[in-house]
């Protein structure tokens, strides 16, 4: 049996948790269905007549899930939210972006929301950007877009445009500027994940589209027109922010500099988020593993930042 | 140099982030024209509860009753993914559930008990004397029959008329759903102290 290199074990797993977290933002929409239909009816016979045979088979399932937990009503309640501020058996997670936008705007902190903060921002100092790989749900949407552009590539000509870092530091000031005078809702029209939980929720629940549809579709064209994943990279305030905090993190990419060939720039081209381990910068990495698969020598690695890590320029 | 380079496109960010409120120059329905909104129970008052609200949508997601949505472009950037809830299409019915889960305490915690009930400050019925069925003579008292505080927040007068306590009521809409004329002879006006309103 061949063996599967660490890169491609990575890509795969990435692709796996957010695909997970895809199919669980859809199913928090859905459990709104079924607290309705269990308050409402509570049989799955009546579930049937009303909405359908194969809403009668996600009642029953969610049925039996939530029982492992309790009563099902009440267990069904502890699960709710999006990306931007989630409850997953009552244990709350907050986003960074949330805190501040709270902490320009309303200056009261609630316990449960703070205390949100130390599970993201424990995952960002250890591995760094890992949620822009891992969990964020429309960044599966912005690598279904790479993949298009490498697959056209050689038919069509994709422009690479860059643009310096200060501009999502630019968006992350303007949109607390916004959130100060408009409302905090504005997010949702510039976070891509926070979009794309709208959307879906939106969908699902209500059967309309949100506004954030739209903003999510502006993004994919940035995507697909100007660069490869150039929202990620340029625009996203939360990945620039946790970029900027996990600059230091503990686990990142390494290089072996013996095996390195000079010549070489591979590693720096496929990077979705324009990090370059060829001088050892591994700032804004996202343990993604891309350049893992790409490297012809095989002279990355992922693992503690060490003695290891040759410091070249 | 990279300096500059960086401050410009600092600056550019910013300039891009203030063209987003021209979204809210887009053409809207009338409807948008209203300036208060039914909130779900246990909110703080209108200014508190927006700048409090993160629109993250947990109230929405744990309605049983499925009466919260969330609002879109049409009330305006302010109100962007805020929660609200439309009475006569589907009224709270005070489960509390959505304060329980609130993560920035826009909502007030709540227990589903009758000192909880009371305690909400959605808004207060109001009857529309002249199209009641009850008040031209015809006795109808559904919207008596739908409260959750009947004989406090609604008493019944000749004909089932309602009369409407501002004391108990607390804004839940469920007369509103209930009532069987159309339009609705008794709405809910989301603002608690009728009395100190102009």
């Amino acid at each position: 049996m061949r063996k599967l290199d660490t890169g491609k074990k990575l890509l795969a797993l990435s692709i796996f948790t957010r695909f997970s977290v895809l199919i669980l933002l859809c199913l928090l929409g859905l459990w709104t269905e079924y607290l309705n239909l269990k308050m409402g009816y509570n049989n799955p016979r009546l579930v049937e007549l009303s909405s359908g045979p194969a809403m009668r088979v996600f009642y029953e399932c969610s049925d039996a899930f939530f029982s492992l937990f309790g009563d099902p009503l009440e267990a069904a309640q502890t699960f709710g939210g999006m990306t931007w501020s989630i409850r997953l058996w009552g244990v709350p997670f907050t986003d960074p972006i949330a805190f501040f936008s709270i902490l320009v705007r309303d200056r009261s902190l609630e316990w449960g929301f703070v205390l949100g903060l130390i599970l993201p921002i424990t995952l960002v100092l250890l591995f760094g950007r890992v949620f822009c790989t891992y969990i964020c749900p429309a960044s599966l949407l912005f690598f279904t877009i790479s993949r298009i552009r490498r697959l056209l590539g050689g038919f069509f000509y994709f422009p690479n445009l860059s643009l310096s870092k200060g501009f999502a530091w630019g968006i992350l000031v303007g949109g607390l500027l916004l959130a100060l005078s408009f409302g905090h809702g504005i997010w949702i029209l510039i976070l891509p994940y926070f979009a794309m939980g709208q959307t879906i929720f939106h969908g699902i629940a209500f059967g309309t589209i949100s506004v954030a549809f739209f903003s999510l579709i502006l993004f994919s064209l940035f995507d697909l027109c100007l660069g490869q994943q150039f929202t990620c990279r340029y625009i996203c305030p939360t990945g620039r922010f946790l970029g900027w905090m996990g600059s230091k993190s503990l686990f990142s990419v390494r290089r072996d500099a013996k095996k390195c060939l000079p010549e070489c720039h591979i590693c720096y081209d496929v990077c979705p988020l324009k990090v370059d381990p060829k001088i050892d910068d591994s700032k804004d990495c996202s343990l993604c593993g891309e350049c893992l698969v790409a490297c012809p020598t095989k002279c990355l690695s992922i693992g503690k930042v060490g003695e290891t890590w040759v410091k070249l320029g | 140099m990279e300096r500059r380079k960086f401050m410009r496109s600092f600056m550019a960010g910013v300039v891009a982030c203030g063209l987003i409120p021209l979204v809210d120059k887009l053409p809207k329905p009338i409807s948008s024209r209203l300036k208060k909104y039914l909130r779900p129970p246990g909110a703080k008052p209108e200014k508190e509860f927006l700048d409090a609200c993160i629109g993250c949508g947990q109230c929405a997601n744990v309605c049983p009753n499925k009466c919260i949505s969330l609002s879109g472009l049409e009330k305006g950037l302010e109100n962007l993914a805020t929660p609200y809830i439309v009475a006569r299409a589907k009224a709270c019915i005070l489960c509390m559930a959505c304060t329980q889960v609130c993560p920035t305490g826009a909502l007030t915690p709540l227990e589903p008990t009758l000192e909880g009930m009371l305690s909400v400050t959605m808004g207060t019925a109001f009857v529309a004397e002249d199209i009641c069925y009850s008040y031209a003579g015809r006795t109808c008292g559904a919207c008596y029959h739908a409260c959750p505080l009947p004989g406090k927040a609604i008493t019944l007068g000749l004909f089932e008329q309602p009369h409407v306590n501002p004391k108990y009521c607390v804004g839940c809409g469920l007369c509103e759903q209930a009532c069987i004329h159309m339009p609705q002879a008794i709405r809910v006006i989301p603002i608690k102290d009728l009395g100190t309103q102009t």
